[in-house]
C-alpha cells in the first residue's frame, strides 16, 4: 500500500510517496506552471514511473497547497498548515514552532503533540518572503543560490531602513554606490527578512525546538540570520521544500486507514 | 527686480522655481539622477540663464536631496514648502494632497499656509507614485499614458494585494484572465487613490482641497482620488513644482524678515 501527498505551491509542485511503514519512496519538486491540473498529473506520473509503481497502486492521494483544488485525481484536499504540522512532526517529534518562509509567503505554526495550536501568516506583503530575496537577486544580478555563502562572509551587515521591497531595492543600490561590500549587503537583506518573520512568529511565542522549512531554509545565510536573532539553533529538514507534501502523504495514510476501518466494521 | 529661488531635489525629479514680484517668472525641471549636487547646480544655471534681469537675493532648498544643495541659504521641510507653495497658488486651500514618486502626503493648512496637521506614507510602495510606475513597466506602457488610458475603463479590476511587488504578479494574472488593460490600469489607480484617501480622511478633510506633486499630472489618478475622497480637487497647472515654489516663497519670507531686522 502506498500513499501520495501533493503540494501545489505558487512556485513549485511537490510530490511525496510513502509506503505503509511511513518510509519515503520518493520526493520530487518541479516548477509550477500555469496549468496546475496537467502539471500535477505529470509530476505524479513521473514520480510513479521512477519508483516503478502504477497509479492504481496508490491507495490515497491527498492534495494541499494553494493550487490543491486543481488536482482532479486527489481523494481529498487539506490546508497546507495541517499538512506542514504532520510532516514536521514526523521528522522532528519534539518540534514546537515552525518557521516557514516560501517564495510568496511566510508562516509561523505552533505545535502541540503534532497538532496545530495556532498559526500566523503573511501573504500580503513581499517584504519578509522569498520574493524579497528574488527581487534583490535580480537587481544585484547575483544568483539566489549564491546568497547563502556570500552572506556568511559578511563583516558588518548593512542595516536596511526601508520596510518595503520596492524602496529597499533602491536603498541597496545606494549602499552599493557608497561602496558597501556585497557580502554585507546580502547579509543585511537576510536580516531584514528575519526581522519581519521573527517579529511576526513571535506573536505566537517562538519556543524550541524550532524547525525552519520551505525554500529559504536551504539558504545557509538565512538560517544563520534566524539563529542569531532568536538566540538558539533551528532544525532544518533534509528536504525543506517537501515537508508539506510529506505531511499530506502521512495524512493520506491516516485517513485511508480510518476509512478502511469504518468500511470493515 | 529682486528674485527668490526655490529648489526641490526629489527622489526622481528635481525642480527649480524663481519668483519675483509675487509671481513665478521661471521654472525648470529635470531628472534628479545620482549626483544631487550636480543636479542642483544645473538647475541654478538654467534658472539664472532664464532670468538675466533679476537680482537673485536668496535660495531655499527642499526635497529628499535638500542637504546636497550646500550653497542654498535655507533648507526647508517638504511639508512646509508644500504648504507655502499651494498657498501661493491659492490661499483659500485648506487641504493639500501630494503624490510623489516615493511617498504621498496630506497637509491641512490654516491662514497663510500655516501647517495645522499632516500625515504621510513613505513606508509602502502601494501608497506612492512608484506603484503606478511598477504597473506601467510590467504593462510596457509609458507612465504618461496610463492615466488617460485608465479613464477609458468600463469595468475596473479590483486589486486584491496590498503590495507593489505582488501587484506585478496580479497584473499578469489579470491579463491571463483576459481583462482589458484599461480596466487593470483603472484598478491600479483606484487602489492607490484609496490608500491616499484613507490617509487624508485620517487627518480630516477640509475644503478647498488641492492635488500636488507629480501625481497631479496624471489625469486618471486625479479622477480616482476625487472619487475616493468624494470632493472636488483643485489642481495647479504645474502640480509637480509646488514644492519648489514653496521653497522660493520661504526664501522670500526669510529675506523679508532679515530686511526688517
Amino acid at each position: 500500500m502506498y500513499f501520495a501527498g501533493m503540494d501545489i505551491g505558487s512556485s513549485m509542485t511537490k510530490v511525496v510517496i510513502i509506503n505503509d511503514a511511513h518510509e519515503i519512496l520518493i520526493r520530487k519538486a518541479t516548477p509550477t506552471g500555469a496549468r496546475h491540473s496537467l502539471l500535477a498529473r505529470k509530476v505524479f506520473d513521473d514520480a510513479l514511473s521512477i519508483i516503478n509503481l502504477s497509479p492504481d497502486s496508490i491507495s490515497y492521494v491527498l492534495a494541499t497547497g494553494y493550487g490543491r483544488v486543481n488536482v482532479p485525481f486527489a481523494h481529498r484536499h487539506m490546508s497546507e498548515i495541517t499538512c506542514q504540522a504532520a510532516g514536521v512532526h514526523a521528522l522532528f517529534p519534539k518540534a514546537k514552532t515552525i518557521i516557514d518562509i516560501g517564495g510568496q509567503d511566510a508562516k509561523g505554526v505552533k505545535l502541540g503533540d503534532g497538532r496545530v495550536i495556532d498559526f500566523i501568516m503573511n501573504d500580503k506583503c513581499a517584504a519578509g518572503t522569498g520574493r524579497f530575496l528574488e527581487v534583490l537577486s535580480d537587481s544585484l544580478d547575483i544568483p539566489l543560490a549564491d546568497f547563502g555563502h556570500l552572506s556568511l562572509q559578511a563583516k558588518t551587515a548593512v542595516e536596511i531602513n526601508n520596510f518595503c521591497t520596492v524602496f529597499a531595492r533602491d536603498e541597496l543600490t545606494a549602499c552599493i554606490s557608497r561602496g558597501r561590500h556585497i557580502h554585507d549587503i546580502i547579509a543585511g537583506v537576510h536580516d531584514a527578512i528575519t526581522m519581519r518573520v521573527v517579529n511576526m512568529v513571535n506573536r505566537l511565542k517562538i519556543e524550541p525546538e524550532v524547525v525552519f522549512t520551505a525554500g529559504l531554509a536551504t539558504n545557509t545565510g538565512m538560517v544563520r540570520s534566524i539563529e542569531n536573532h532568536i538566540g538558539f539553533p533551528v532544525s532544518i529538514p533534509d528536504h525543506p521544500f517537501t515537508t508539506v507534501a510529506l505531511g499530506a502523504a502521512i495524512l493520506a495514510r491516516k485517513i485511508w486507514l480510518k476509512e478502511k476501518g469504518k468500511g470493515n466494521s | 527686480m529682486n528674485g527668490y529661488i526655490g529648489i526641490d531635489i526629489g527622489s526622481q525629479n528635481s525642480k527649480g522655481v524663481v519668483i519675483a514680484d509675487h509671481s513665478i517668472i521661471a521654472h525648470y525641471t529635470c531628472a534628479s539622477g545620482v549626483n544631487h549636487r550636480q543636479t542642483a547646480e544645473k538647475i541654478r544655471a538654467k534658472l539664472l540663464d532664464k532670468t538675466p534681469h533679476i537680482r537673485h537675493i536668496r535660495t531655499a532648498a527642499t526635497g529628499c536631496g535638500a542637504k546636497r544643495v550646500a550653497w542654498a541659504d535655507d533648507q526647508c521641510s517638504d511639508i512646509q514648502s508644500l504648504a507655502r507653495g499651494i498657498c501661493f497658488f491659492d490661499n483659500t486651500i485648506r487641504t493639500v494632497v501630494e503624490v510623489g514618486d516615493r511617498f504621498s502626503r496630506v497637509v491641512r493648512l490654516g491662514q497663510g499656509g500655516m501647517v495645522i496637521d499632516f500625515s504621510m506614507n513613505h513606508r509602502c510602495a502601494t501608497g506612492a507614485g512608484v506603484f503606478l510606475q511598477v504597473i506601467a513597466k510590467i504593462l510596457q506602457l509609458d507612465i504618461g499614458d496610463i492615466g488617460p488610458l485608465s479613464l477609458k475603463s468600463t469595468a475596473a479590476v479590483r486589486f486584491d494585494t496590498g503590495c507593489a511587488v505582488f501587484g506585478e504578479t496580479e497584473v499578469i494574472t489579470r491579463i491571463c484572465e483576459g481583462h482589458r488593460i484599461e480596466d487593470i490600469l483603472a484598478g491600479a489607480h483606484h487602489s492607490l487613490a484609496e490608500k491616499i484617501a484613507a490617509m487624508a480622511k485620517g487627518i480630516g478633510l477640509e475644503k478647498k482641497c488641492a492635488l500636488a506633486g507629480g501625481g497631479g499630472l496624471n489625469t486618471g489618478l486625479a479622477a480616482a482620488i476625487r472619487k475616493a475622497l468624494g470632493i472636488e480637487l483643485v489642481i495647479p497647472p504645474r502640480p509637480d513644482i509646488i514644492g519648489a515654489l514653496g521653497a522660493a516663497v520661504i526664501a522670500g519670507q526669510k529675506s523679508g524678515h532679515q530686511a526688517k531686522r
